[in-house]
């Protein structure tokens, strides 16, 4: 008992301190700027005992890159930089992963292998890079299976003809995706790619909530969230909400960016990141803001045994992961038994 | 401030049992544990709490608590054990719910998906397998090794009551090789792609191990406890028989593959006759020698070598 009051004594104590050292720490790191990550590791601790203390007082913090702000406003701030980016969205990522996204976009399609008649959800899908790939993929499957049927028929026998007759019309089922963004800026350019792709059938496009899907229980069988995990404000409850509209035996995938292991390529990384990606943010779409705020939260999300983990407690079994590029990406992927 | 104490203690507590745990239990079960009460104490500060998973209603109940379900304490889990599955016996149900498809679909991961669904899962599911298509072929063999082992035993059992003959081995070899090969049939048409992808080389350990297992029990219950090197021999031998068969059922089409069976009994008849004439030639070696022994001494008598003075 003794030992509570001292320390309550002394967090009232700091309690007083503690907004003025975070204001001091925030000043610090404007200063310095990105350049040492590795310097905010006080910052984090001085905010985590903050959100502890005031755990029955409003507004606990989180992270929005390297800066802190009320969890309240991360949502706003996030949908704030996708709405300014979203026009140049596609030649962004094509500039900053000289690109390398769309073999990683590939990877996930042929990691998932989906057969024909899936549903998927395509979460913070945004430009519906991943649907479109799902529906490429299972429409050509489906032609094969189309084929090999027609061959096999070729010279079908009287038992196989007789066989045939009431099961007429029985092909494989159309597959269906809907992409469910909170940005309605990327919808949209979403849309006008579909349009100009000539993909009209097996595509919706939804505004929700990854915290909150719009969609009833047990609905779809694949959940994909791609780059977009990490803009989410209370992560385990997104996982929830994948877990609540997956059918049983439904998959989660989650590509995201990622911890590097190798120290001389993790180097590397970090200074393309730092250096680069906010300068071409600045040409080519004209804001550096949004695309500092993008390494910065990279730098934020958990690494792959850390969200591996956060997958297993949310209640998906058999996680696993898979690094691509060295660890600058990894496809998470889980199942709902 | 009564707030700012209440989760203080929560979290001293936590932290208290958390390390009282990690010193009694090895890392696997401390994550489970730690799940297990990270939900309680979830559950006690009364923040948003997140529901369980619903037991799914028309299908039986999953092991939710635990990510290792290996481990022993899968056993002390509590009061419904017997209702809960493993991973493993989850998987092991798919795959046998897929064989059915396999005629439609071929030995393909859309066999796997068809068989997921009957059983209320999303096709989706199918992507457990790593091996996709090997795993649904190593499953089926291994399978058919377990059925072959307990008739094999259900007859030794037999023999030993006295209520049956006892065969002799070539008999035996031919009962138990066409016992095993007879499962293959409603699969006959597609067995040839089960025998490619158990030919790839990531399948290949597992597909021999399979094999060797299949061809030891096979002498063991045909009485071999021999510990030298007949015991290689023999079942190099019965290895060839059995791949060599199978190849010939394979593109067999004759009624009921009659002629699978004759050739069968052929190789036996080979390997039978062939170790009678090892034993043969053997003996006979032995007389030869002896009766060359034999010669030169007499010839030593007779020039007079031998004499001793």
């Amino acid at each position: 008992m003794t030992l509570g009051l001292t320390l309550t004594a002394n967090m009232a104590a700091s309690f007083k301190e503690l907004p003025r050292r975070i204001v001091q720490i925030r000043n610090r790191s404007a200063r310095f700027g990105p350049r040492n990550p590795l310097g905010n590791s006080t910052f984090r601790t001085e905010v985590s005992a903050y959100r502890c203390c005031s755990g029955a007082a409003a507004g606990r913090s989180t992270h929005f890159g390297f800066e802190s702000v009320p969890e309240g406003e991360k949502a706003e701030r996030v949908y704030k930089v996708f709405e300014s980016v979203a026009q140049k969205y596609d030649v962004m990522n094509d500039a900053m992963s000289l690109g390398i996204h769309r073999l990683w976009k590939d990877s996930l399609l042929r990691l998932m292998n989906p057969q024909p008649g899936l549903k998927l959800l395509d979460t913070a899908g945004g430009t519906g890079d991943i649907s479109f790939r799902f529906l490429e993929y299972t429409r050509s499957v489906r032609e094969g299976q189309l084929r090999h049927r027609a061959r096999a028929n070729q010279t079908p026998s009287w038992q196989e003809i007789a066989a045939g007759y009431g099961s007429e019309g029985e092909e494989p089922a159309e597959s269906r995706a809907v992409v469910c963004d909170i940005n309605k800026e990327m919808l949209k350019v979403g849309k006008e790619r579909a349009e100009t792709a000539g993909i009209t059938t097996g595509l919706s496009w939804v505004v929700g909530d990854a915290e909150e899907l719009p969609f009833n229980d047990d609905q779809f069988d694949v959940y994909t969230i791609a780059f977009g995990i990490r803009n989410v404000t209370h992560i385990e409850q997104a996982l929830q909400e994948a877990l609540r509209v997956l059918k049983p035996g439904g998959r989660f995938m989650c590509l995201e960016f990622s911890k590097v292991s190798n120290p001389l390529l993790s180097r590397l990384y970090d200074a393309y990141s730092f250096q680069m990606i906010p300068v071409l943010g600045e040409v080519i779409a004209g804001d550096w803001k949004s695309y500092q705020y993008l390494v910065e939260s990279i730098r934020r999300f958990p690494d792959q045994e850390t969200f591996k983990e956060m997958i297993e407690e949310a209640g998906f079994f058999r996680v696993q992961y898979v690094n691509l590029t060295g660890g600058v990406v990894a496809i998470h992927s889980g199942f709902k038994l | 401030m009564a707030a700012l104490i209440r989760s203080l203690r929560a979290v001293r507590s936590l932290r208290g049992l958390g390390s009282v745990v990690a010193t009694t239990c090895p890392a696997s079960l401390y994550g489970g544990l730690r799940r297990g009460f990270h939900r309680a104490a979830l559950l006690a500060s009364d923040s948003k709490s997140d529901q369980t998973v619903p037991p799914p209603s028309h299908h039986e109940h999953y092991q939710h608590e635990d990510p290792w379900p290996n481990t022993s304490y899968q056993d002390q889990s509590g009061e419904q054990a017997e209702d809960y599955e493993t991973e493993d016996q989850l998987q092991a149900r798919i795959l046998t719910a897929a064989l059915e498809f396999v005629p439609q679909h071929g030995w393909t991961v859309e066999a796997i998906a068809a068989g997921a669904e009957t059983l209320g899962l999303s096709a989706a599911s199918a992507g457990m397998f790593d091996n996709g298509a090997g795993d649904l072929v190593l499953h089926f063999v291994g399978q058919c090794n377990v059925q072959l082992t307990e008739i094999l035993a259900e007859e030794h059992n037999q023999v030993q009551l006295g209520q049956a003959e006892k065969k002799k081995t070539a008999d035996f070899l031919r009962h138990a090789v066409e016992t095993r090969l007879r499962m293959l049939v409603p699969y006959i048409d597609t067995w040839p792609q089960a025998m490619s992808l158990l030919l790839l080389p990531h399948n290949i350990p597992e597909s021999l191990k399979h094999l060797s297992t299949l061809v030891d029990d096979i002498w063991y219950y045909a009485g071999d406890r021999s510990t030298d090197m007949s015991w290689y021999t023999r079942r190099a031998a019965l290895t060839g028989i059995y791949n060599t068969t199978e190849l010939v059922m394979v593109q067999d089409s004759s009624p009921d593959f009659e002629e699978t069976w004759v050739f069968l009994d052929n190789r036996i008849r080979d390997v039978v006759n062939m170790a009678n004439t090892a034993k043969q030639v053997q003996a006979t070696g032995e007389a030869v020698v002896q009766g060359l022994m034999g010669a030169a001494v007499t010839l030593k008598n007779i020039t007079g070598v031998n004499q001793r003075r």
